[in-house]
């Protein structure tokens, strides 16, 4: 795609650098730490499997979402927050329970 | 009729077309070894058939014929033992235990492996040692497993392998989600051949017509593929560290199914043979692998998995008792009770694998694989020809056609390298098979450089992936082989069936080098047809 006038401008192409690292390594990591987050939250099921197999079973569609919505969104502050967002809350989630098994050992 | 506006059309046809180009050769070579390994049962039996045909993969006989072999290992190897049938029907028994090798963070299987004649019962080899390291000896599947790991991780050692082949299933997923969005008038393109338009609106009719159609397929490849190289790569170590302490073998247990509780006091093992008959007789189909831990101890549990039987999706695990042989419970592949989780995870493997009804299903996987190669080749070739007027696209075109039709005549030429490789005696097939890869790969690559005119290096790599076809039947017989007549008589149907696809392929790959173009596309002096109708909208 031959990039617009605006985009060929200096504020133009770090916004389209900003996009490109939002889209490409943060969204994977932030899939990863979701997915991994997952096993945290999603509920276990009948065979108190789910939270872990669900997301390892579901991580390529978390991955296309965030890929797809932060490629797409035409406000790439919100799609950064939103993304972080997602990267901060499951990551908490994840630190607490090493916080919370580190007290208890 | 997909409405976008014009701004995400554009986002959306720049991420398709760079999602190809960037990871596309990477891509091909994937879906290309993938469409191979769908049959890698076959390849194996036809590379290292047997003298007959094997009828039952567990026969009556191989109870007496374990416990014979149990006594003959340590007693500590009796903690797991795998028992699965290979090439040509060949029964490997594993006898093994699991040790974490000095500076690995996880354990690996060691012990003592046998591989059984599955009609004798004879042992034909004996090995010791890690799992991995023993495989490296494994003559008889050496075709098949290079092929597999080729698909599975473009030999590039774990975890960045299956990572990278992750990423690629990854990328396929975008092109054919985006692939799907851009085309807006989808219904109406999956029949469109603008046949009195300008070569270059054909050849891109084309390659729509057989993504659009290919489209359901490519993304269940694409979804299931990266599950599988996601799973164990980064899924299992992830999960095992955040609820489990980075403990995997905890997790492992608790999502296949906690064992018995553990009972340390001997106990001869049941009747096995028994077992795998009433395997057989609940599944309606001949178990294809049986897992025992604790051979000869009282809490010793025996875990027989069957294919999905006729008009199945999912496969079958049985578990007994071993002590007594006692019939346990059908169990789920994960979890003891049936779960939403289970059932989507054992819905990838059939999926990915095509394997849920026998050739049928995989003929059907097969070609729509070979479907799949076909429109990630003529997508980068359209994607190299529109930019042609720049000499670095040019470049990226000559590579487009090196890898698209280099990569077929190395795979050619694979099997050249294992039947030259053991008739030489050669207990490690791996090497010449890399090296007739390799070579093949970097002949190819300085041809690529020597011949500047597109289409006759596209002709000469067709020429020689023909004459590589051709030659491996010849090869196969050279190297000990069956004949057609013994092998027919000997009910080994997948030797000539085999040989017959590997000629009738050579000679449509020699048809297609002198006949006229149809996949190439000539330097770019048409429009841009999708960009055009995007900005159309």
């Amino acid at each position: 795609m031959p990039p617009s006038a605006a985009e060929k401008s200096g504020p133009g192409i770090a916004r389209r650098w900003s996009r490109g690292i939002l889209a490409g390594p943060v969204a994977f990591i932030a899939a990863a730490v979701v997915m991994a987050g997952g096993a945290l939250w999603v509920p276990k099921g009948a065979a108190s499997i789910d939270n872990i197999v669900l997301p390892i079973v579901l991580f390529p569609a978390i991955w296309a979402a965030l890929f797809f919505y932060t490629s797409l969104d035409r406000n790439l502050l919100r799609a950064w927050l939103v993304t972080l967002g997602l990267l901060v809350i499951n990551g908490g989630m994840i630190a607490m329970e090493f916080v919370g098994k580190g007290a208890a050992a | 009729m997909i409405r976008l506006s014009q701004e995400r059309a554009k986002v959306l046809l720049a991420v398709h077309g760079w999602s190809g180009v960037l990871l596309g050769l990477l891509l091909y070579a994937v879906i290309l070894t993938g469409v191979i390994a769908v049959f890698a049962d076959e390849i194996g039996d036809w590379s290292s058939p047997l003298e007959q045909e094997t009828v039952a993969p567990f026969p009556v006989g191989l109870d007496a014929k374990l416990r014979e072999l149990a006594t003959t290992v340590d007693p500590k190897y009796h903690e797991d033992l795998s028992i699965f049938p290979r090439a040509g029907g060949r029964i490997e028994a594993f006898f093994h235990h699991h040790i974490t090798p000095e500076g690995a963070s996880q354990p690996e299987d060691f012990g003592v492996e046998f591989k059984l004649h599955p009609q004798t019962l004879e042992v034909l080899d004996r090995r010791e040692g890690f799992g991995e390291d023993i495989g490296a000896f494994n003559v008889s599947n050496a075709l098949a497993d290079f092929l597999v790991e080729l698909h599975v991780s473009l030999h590039i050692p774990d975890p960045w392998g299956l990572l990278v082949t992750g990423m690629l299933g990854l990328a396929m997923m975008v092109a054919a989600v985006t692939g799907l969005l851009v085309h807006r008038h989808l219904i109406k393109e999956m029949f469109t051949i603008r046949k009195f338009r300008e070569a270059m609106l054909v050849r891109r009719d084309a390659h729509v017509i057989a993504a659009t159609w290919n489209l359901p397929f490519a993304f269940i490849l694409a979804f299931t593929g990266s599950f599988f190289s996601f799973a164990s790569s980064m899924g299992i170590p992830a999960m095992a560290m955040v609820a489990f302490g980075g403990d995997q073998v905890k997790l492992i247990e608790t999502i296949v199914g906690m064992p018995p509780v553990e009972n340390t006091a001997a106990a001869p093992i049941g009747n096995l043979d028994a077992m795998f008959a009433d395997a057989r007789q609940r599944a309606k189909m001949e178990p294809a692998f049986a897992s025992i831990s604790h051979f000869g101890r009282a809490d010793a549990q025996v875990t027989v998995f069957t294919r999905p039987a006729d008009g199945e999706l999912i496969s079958h695990n049985y578990v007994y008792d071993g002590p007594t042989g006692a019939f346990v419970r059908e169990k789920p592949g994960l979890g003891l009770v049936p779960s939403v989780g289970g059932a989507a995870a054992d819905l990838m493997g059939p999926l990915h694998f095509g394997n849920f009804a026998g050739l049928l299903s995989k003929a059907v996987w097969f070609a729509l694989g070979f479907a799949s190669c076909y429109v990630a080749l003529t997508g980068m070739l359209l994607w190299t020809a529109r930019r042609a007027e720049s000499p670095a696209w040019r470049r990226m075109e000559r590579a487009v056609i090196w890898v698209g039709f280099g990569l077929p005549l190395s795979l050619a030429l694979v099997p050249w390298g294992y039947f030259i490789g053991r008739s030489r005696g050669a207990m490690e097939l791996e090497a010449p098979m890399a090296i007739a890869f390799i070579a093949t790969a970097l002949a190819t690559g300085l041809l690529t450089i020597l011949v500047s005119e597109p289409e006759r290096l596209r002709r000469f790599l067709l020429a020689g992936t023909g004459v590589a076809l051709i030659g491996a039947p010849g090869l196969r017989l050279i190297a000990d082989g069956p004949g057609w007549m013994s092998a027919l008589s000997a009910h080994l149907s997948t030797v000539p069936a085999l040989d017959v696809a590997l000629l009738l392929g050579g000679v449509l790959c020699l048809r297609a080098a002198w006949g006229r173009s149809r996949v190439v596309v000539p330097a770019a002096q048409d429009g841009d047809a999708e960009e055009g109708e995007v900005a159309a909208s």
